[in-house]
């Protein structure tokens, strides 16, 4: 039992010095400012909005920004504020959603490989073909495949994200499974779920975590990609990449549209990135 | 006229407007480096799409419509308004009092492209080819049920049916019943249309680039026009190109920098542009024939009550798509087709398809459903939520979420699922939806009733499952009808008939816009299933 407090406190400890680093980078908070507005943004703006985001009035359609429509209005008249403010939940949520899926995938299959060897090479090979695609395309190729529908469009997002996580995952697993405190929990005969949890994720998980963080920028960037090729969810439901696309239609007579999208797609993916980059450094000195 | 007067006269408006001139800079600058201005004596004609063959016999494309109308002639052609059947390599025709003989008497001099004299056994051979049983040949529906087709001697063709055909004549003006040479179809098989074409048009084929430009050169001594629609030959220029432009945007600004001196394939946004550059011309045909409508497939639960078919046609604002998402350049409608064509009767009962959301109230209400919590309409405990289907394209998209946006106004839920054009006409054979929007092109009140509403057309293209025996009836009657009393009255009843029974929200009817650019002489398009150019004999330089 002393050794699994130890563990924790271990943990505890260089996640707070990872943080300390972070805060003393200017790029990250700059980042994390960002990301905050953007999040208040989806979160709050939807309640003080005056306009109902699928309520459409083709004669207003679109007009560029005025004191009323702050950000102009889309092909249907609807306010493009008040879309974006929804589309930016529904691409968050989706991103969040498709990562969590992938991590808790990706993340186990990576720890099955390194603590059961002989599972190694089966997952592994698989893992290797799946990233033989690149995300976009086997992406596309899963929303295609099973069809418009929020659970689809997770499973395809959460998937193409998945191998990138497997392989970190067992990577980190790897070297934990390395150390002797491993073979210690082995003599003293824990079950294997208590090893796998309370030793080796806990010693795992910080670069599966950085990671992820990383993999949820690719996740709205593919969530966004996804809804502009039109296979993303189903309108009238507000989301950026298909709000992006709807505009291109009329780039050069109402440009407002597909380029506030955009914005606010750059956004969410440049803060995430930066953040992830961050936190990679963060770990990157702790390690060296 | 005066729009381009008014753009002369007042510089001022462009400058405060600076806007709309920074797209064609942009995408004449992209656009620029491929293509240059035509040499003296060409016309190039842009467009968005190529065909996959230029075969009368095996496409249905407007792609390929448009070039064989060049290269190739038919036996009879229509007036501009699309009402006469005037002569083209037929110099008269005879029919039968029991409407089953026509008797086709052909122009003398005729010759194809490789010099060859055309004859009656041209016009057997390519019948023969296009109605061979079994052959991968499209649209043979136009030809009416053929017993035979033979020559008399060289300049005399007798076609027999099994029965009359009222629409035989009209339906012999599409490019599917152009000419051809029945040897070289023969030595070519499947190359046929693909490396060569040799026609009897005003224009031979020179040379085909799939994707990239058609190439056509005058036919010299081509003088077999109708002159009822202008030029009867020789053509007034010595090449056309058909080149390919794929993104709308770029073709936008190759007009104004003449690079293509014709196209009607620029996007609605751009018009209102071009309207205000005096150097380009805007045509269109005198009449040619497009509506856009939403269907409605009967047999479903909630469609097949016909109050509930009115209560959505009620419900769905047709003039706010023509001056919304059509830019104010198709004209709403309420009759499923145009009322100026051939059999539609002035007496038709459209008041199922005005717009009136208040009138979907009342129909609903009668018809037994009543407001759920959620404010969507009920009834026995199922709410009135509808399935619809259309095409994953731009002007498409924005269809299927204004008719989304106006249901919903009303209390009715509709699931929009959009295909792409390769998977759509698939799932429009199935009965998974409610709705689902479609335009269409035709010439005559009986050309559009026979496309859509025979029962022997289930499930495509009558989509909307209409199995009506008093349909199929009056149809019967109009195609067999041998005077044209008869065949107005039995196409007008059925017009009638299958109005009241509300099948549609008809919703727009489009014309082609043709933008020209500065070197051409301005013409009148022509409107015939919408191949504007038509045989090119009325292109002119300046």
């Amino acid at each position: 039992m002393m050794s699994d407090m130890s563990m924790t406190e271990v943990a505890a400890g260089s996640a707070g010095r990872t943080w300390r680093r972070m805060r003393a980078n200017p790029t990250m908070l700059i980042a994390v400012t960002v990301l905050l507005a953007v999040l208040l943004f989806a979160l709050i703006g939807p309640m003080i909005s005056p306009y109902d985001p699928y309520e459409t009035a083709l004669r207003m359609r679109l007009k560029p920004p005025s004191a009323a429509h702050w950000l102009g209005t889309d092909s249907q008249g609807r306010d493009l504020a008040t879309r974006l403010m929804y589309g930016a939940r529904t691409t968050l949520m989706l991103g969040l959603a498709g990562v969590t899926f992938a991590a808790l995938v990706g993340g186990t299959i990576g720890l099955l490989a390194a603590f059961y060897s002989r599972l190694d090479n089966p997952l592994m090979r698989l893992v290797d073909v799946m990233l033989s695609f690149p995300s976009i395309l086997f992406g596309l190729s899963l929303a295609a495949m099973m069809g418009p529908g929020l659970d689809s469009l997770i499973l395809a997002i959460g998937l193409s994200i998945m191998p990138g996580i497997a392989r970190i995952s067992r990577g980190a697993a790897l070297s934990v499974m390395a150390q002797d405190y491993i073979d210690g929990g082995r003599v003293i005969g824990l079950p294997d779920r208590t090893l796998m949890s309370r030793y080796l994720l806990a010693n795992a998980y910080a670069p599966i975590l950085t990671y992820t963080t990383l993999a949820f920028g690719d996740a709205v960037l593919l969530a966004a990609a996804l809804g502009f090729l039109g296979l993303g969810l189903q309108p009238p439901t507000a989301e950026l990449g298909s709000i992006a696309a709807e505009g291109r239609s009329f780039l050069f007579i109402a440009p407002h549209v597909s380029f506030a999208a955009s914005a606010l797609i750059f956004l969410i993916v440049l803060p995430v990135n930066m953040l992830g980059d961050a936190l990679r450094d963060a770990a990157d000195r702790r390690a060296s | 006229m005066n729009d381009f007067a008014v753009a002369r006269g007042s510089l001022g408006m462009r400058a405060r407007k600076p806007s709309r001139l920074v797209p064609f800079a942009l995408t004449a600058a992209l656009a620029a480096a491929p293509l240059a201005v035509s040499a003296e004596g060409t016309v190039t004609l842009g467009r968005t799409l190529d065909a996959d063959r230029y075969d009368p016999h095996r496409s249905s494309a407007l792609a390929a419509a448009e070039v064989l109308q060049m290269i190739g002639d038919t036996l009879v052609t229509l007036s501009p308004d699309q009402k006469t059947v005037l002569p083209e390599l037929a110099a008269s025709w005879d029919v039968s009092e029991d409407g089953l003989t026509y008797t086709f008497h052909l122009k003398d001099g005729v010759t194809f492209c490789d010099g060859k004299p055309f004859t009656a056994n041209d016009v057997v051979g390519t019948m023969d080819r296009w109605l061979k049983p079994d052959a991968p040949h499209v649209s043979t529906w136009r030809a009416g049920e053929v017993d035979s087709v033979t020559a008399a001697d060289d300049l005399t063709v007798v076609y027999k049916l099994k029965v009359p055909s009222s629409n035989l004549l009209y339906q012999m003006a599409n490019f599917n019943f152009i000419m051809i040479d029945p040897d070289q179809a023969a030595a070519l098989g499947d190359d046929f249309g693909v490396t060569g074409f040799n026609g009897t048009g005003p224009f031979c084929l020179d040379s085909w680039k799939p994707r990239d430009e058609v190439v056509l050169t005058k036919h010299d001594g081509y003088n077999w026009g109708a002159p009822e629609l202008g030029n009867a030959g020789p053509a007034y220029v010595d090449k056309v190109i058909w080149k390919i432009v794929p993104e709308a945007a770029t073709l936008v600004a190759t007009i104004p920098a003449g690079e293509v001196d014709a196209s009607y394939t620029v996007p609605k946004w751009a018009i209102a542009q071009f309207e205000a550059d005096p150097t380009v011309q805007i045509l269109t045909p005198e009449s040619s024939y497009r509506t856009s409508y939403i269907g409605f497939k009967t047999s479903r639960p909630f469609m097949d009550d016909i109050r509930v078919r009115e209560a959505v046609a009620h419900a769905i604002d047709q003039e706010a798509q023509a001056e919304a998402l059509y830019f104010g350049l198709a004209q709403p409608t309420e009759s499923y087709f145009a009322k100026n064509v051939l059999d539609y009767p002035a007496d038709t009962d459209t008041s199922a398809f005005t717009y009136d959301p208040e009138k979907t109230k009342e129909l609903l209400t009668e018809a037994g459903f009543t407001m759920g919590a959620d404010g969507i309409w009920e009834k026995d405990g199922q709410p009135l939520k509808l399935t619809y289907y259309g095409f994953n394209e731009a002007l498409s998209l924005d269809i299927g979420q204004a008719v989304q946006g106006d249901l919903a106004k009303v209390g009715i839920a509709l699931d929009v699922e959009n295909y792409d054009s390769t998977a759509i006409w698939g799932k429009l054979r199935e009965e998974t939806y409610d709705l689902y929007e479609m335009s269409y092109p035709y010439v005559s009140a009986g050309d559009a009733l026979n496309l859509y509403f025979n029962s022997a057309s289930i499930p495509s293209p009558n989509r909307m499952m209409w199995n009506d025996p008093e349909t199929d009836k009056l149809m019967a009657a109009g195609n067999a009808a041998i005077t044209p009393e008869d065949r107005a009255a039995a196409f007008e009843e059925l017009t009638r008939h299958v109005h009241e029974a509300v099948l549609w929200k008809p919703t727009v009817e489009e014309t082609p816009i043709v933008i020209a650019g500065p070197r051409l002489e301005a013409f009148v398009p022509a409107g015939l299933s919408g191949a504007v150019f038509d045989s090119g004999l009325n292109l002119k330089l300046k």
